[in-house]
């Protein structure tokens, strides 16, 4: 799942790629066998979704108007025509651009939050309680956070989603005089693309938080080994967003063609 | 003198503040009220995190100024400076290499289909070019080096202010902001500028490498594309500007929320959650005003 996510963060990369496996493989395992405490995915879906929504709002909006007045710019040195200026936006944005900023924004907000919570319940040694409780850690502490963000990554992005397109019709109608009906172009969309983008959204909702989640059960050593854990949980999930994206957008190319 | 200036800055720190709690507190009780779970609950997060928005602008502003005026008198510890920047930007190489080349092999596949149905191979060069070096390059360097250099550097300020470490400065008589900040802040800038300068280059590698795997354009095409007029000398440096704003944004806020930490370990955790957040929004709010600044 995150193949090359530490790439360059930690030593000891095949080590650190292994354990990330093995703990994605106890998660799903835990996810399947039921039993999770009640309330609890709830609870982590409300803590990274809700929370995140006007986060990741503003960034949204911020990014749609960019991308529209940049891309506008860039049309108009080379032709004069802008009637497919929407097409190409909307495009972009549904294929790539929609997931992979919202994922890169909540790699920061999710993937921190997640890696300094558990990393300080594990070097306050409240992992090791739960373990003398005869709890699994993993089932209820990572368990919750995994379903909760695999079920609200898509929400999320769609909802931004539309937050960029909204304020990109905006920008298109205002500065270059588009006609929203002409920037709302849905004709270079296809299924492909709507497949590509939704891939990216499970792919980054699942490395996300088993990756932070990794960060945080391997801190050690008081205050400063949770902040470092959760350093390496952001680094480590941002490039872990970008190269799933190289991987997916890549292989998307070569099975769809166009 | 003394004096009035702390005035001046409580007053720009606190005014505003002020001004948006009294809004917020004006609203409809719905607005305000404190049950952090209830459906209603969206109004009173947005004005909190508005009023908190400008509160935050302003004590980075003042930090700023601070910064400005320790190194106007020259009052900056070259040691530490020289150990911020080996810490900071030699470190962060391996993040900044792998991210350049991947992004430039993500521009190229984004680009694929429009140049596919054109037939417009000459052209691939320019498309990535422009987004790499106006957009994309100094954009997620920053967005990585927020991350792994900003909120560092706020876990450790914050672990210091939180064991009393500056307060123990101050006793000393040595200046906080003189001897931790503005070499912080002067490594920050720094790092970010000169890794935008490297992910630019191996970006640009990277595109052209996947340009020639998935598309079959042959490497001096796609050079060709590059330097063919349609891009200049003016998109490098729109970009590395914006890495500077990026780098003083990423500064700021990871300094601020440092030395603002209070509340022992947890609090140490929420300072690098808020500085990382802060830092990711102000990135874009920023980028985007400098895109209709820099047209």
């Amino acid at each position: 799942m995150s193949e090359g996510a530490k790439a360059a963060a930690e030593p000891g990369l095949g080590v650190t790629l292994s354990e990330l496996y093995r703990l994605l493989r106890l998660t799903v395992r835990c996810c399947f066998e039921g039993g999770l405490e009640r309330g609890s995915v709830l609870r982590q879906m409300y803590e990274i979704g809700n929370r995140s929504l006007v986060f990741l709002c503003i960034v949204m909006g911020f990014m749609g108007m960019i991308l529209t007045y940049q891309a506008g710019l860039q049309t108009q040195r080379v032709v004069p025509d802008l009637s497919q200026l929407g097409a190409t936006f909307l495009e972009l944005l549904v294929r790539d651009l929609a997931a992979s900023i919202c994922a890169l924004m909540l790699a920061t907000r999710v993937g921190a939050g997640i890696a300094a919570e558990i990393g300080s319940m594990v070097v306050t040694e409240q992992v090791d309680a739960l373990h003398m409780c005869g709890a699994d850690p993993i089932k209820h502490l990572v368990c919750p956070r995994f379903l909760a963000s695999l079920g609200m990554f898509t929400m999320l992005v769609v909802l931004a989603a539309c937050v960029a397109v909204a304020t990109g019709t905006w920008t298109a109608s205002a500065f270059f005089g588009l006609n929203p009906r002409t920037f709302l172009n849905l004709s270079l969309l296809s299924t492909a693309d709507v497949i590509v983008g939704l891939t990216k959204c499970i792919a980054y909702g699942a490395a996300i938080p088993i990756i932070s989640a990794h960060a945080g059960l391997t801190a050690f050593g008081g205050s400063e080994g949770v902040g470092s854990a959760t350093t390496r949980a952001v680094v480590g999930s941002s490039l872990a967003v970008i190269i799933l994206n190289f991987v997916i957008s890549g292989s998307g190319y070569l099975l769809f063609g166009s | 003198m003394r004096e009035s200036k702390a005035i001046w800055s409580r007053i720009l720190y606190r005014t505003p503040r002020l001004a948006v709690r009294a809004l917020s507190c004006s609203l409809p009780a719905v607005a305000v009220r404190s049950e952090p779970d209830e459906a209603s609950l969206s109004l009173s997060v947005l004005f909190g995190s508005l009023s908190d928005m400008v509160a935050v602008v302003g004590a980075e502003g003042v930090l700023l100024s601070r910064i400005v005026r320790r190194s106007l008198g020259g009052q900056i510890d070259r040691a530490e400076l020289t150990r911020s920047l080996y810490r900071m930007g030699i470190r962060s190489l391996p993040i900044v290499t792998v991210t350049a080349l991947f992004v430039g092999g993500i521009m190229v596949i984004q680009a694929a289909p429009t140049v596919q149905r054109y037939g417009a191979q000459g052209l691939l060069g320019w498309a990535a070019g422009f987004g790499t070096l106006r957009e994309i390059a100094p954009l997620l360097t920053a967005l990585m080096i927020s991350g792994r250099v900003g909120a560092n550097n706020t876990a450790e300020l914050g672990t210091m202010a939180v064991t009393e470490q500056v307060d123990a400065l101050r006793a000393m008589a040595i200046d906080p902001i003189g001897y931790l900040v503005t070499p912080r802040f002067y490594g920050i800038v720094l790092t970010l500028f000169l890794s935008t300068i490297l992910a630019d280059l191996l970006a640009l590698i990277g595109a052209s490498i996947a340009g020639r795997a998935l598309l079959g354009v042959d490497p001096n095409v796609f050079y060709n594309g590059l330097t063919g007029g349609l891009l200049g000398v003016g998109d490098v440096v729109n970009g590395l500007i914006k890495s500077v704003v990026f780098g003083v944004a990423i500064a700021l806020s990871s300094c601020h929320y440092g030395l603002a930490t209070e509340g022992g370990a947890p609090g140490v955790g929420r300072a690098v959650n808020s500085a990382v957040v802060v830092s990711a929004a102000g990135i874009f709010i920023i980028d985007y005003l400098i895109s209709f600044a820099m047209p």
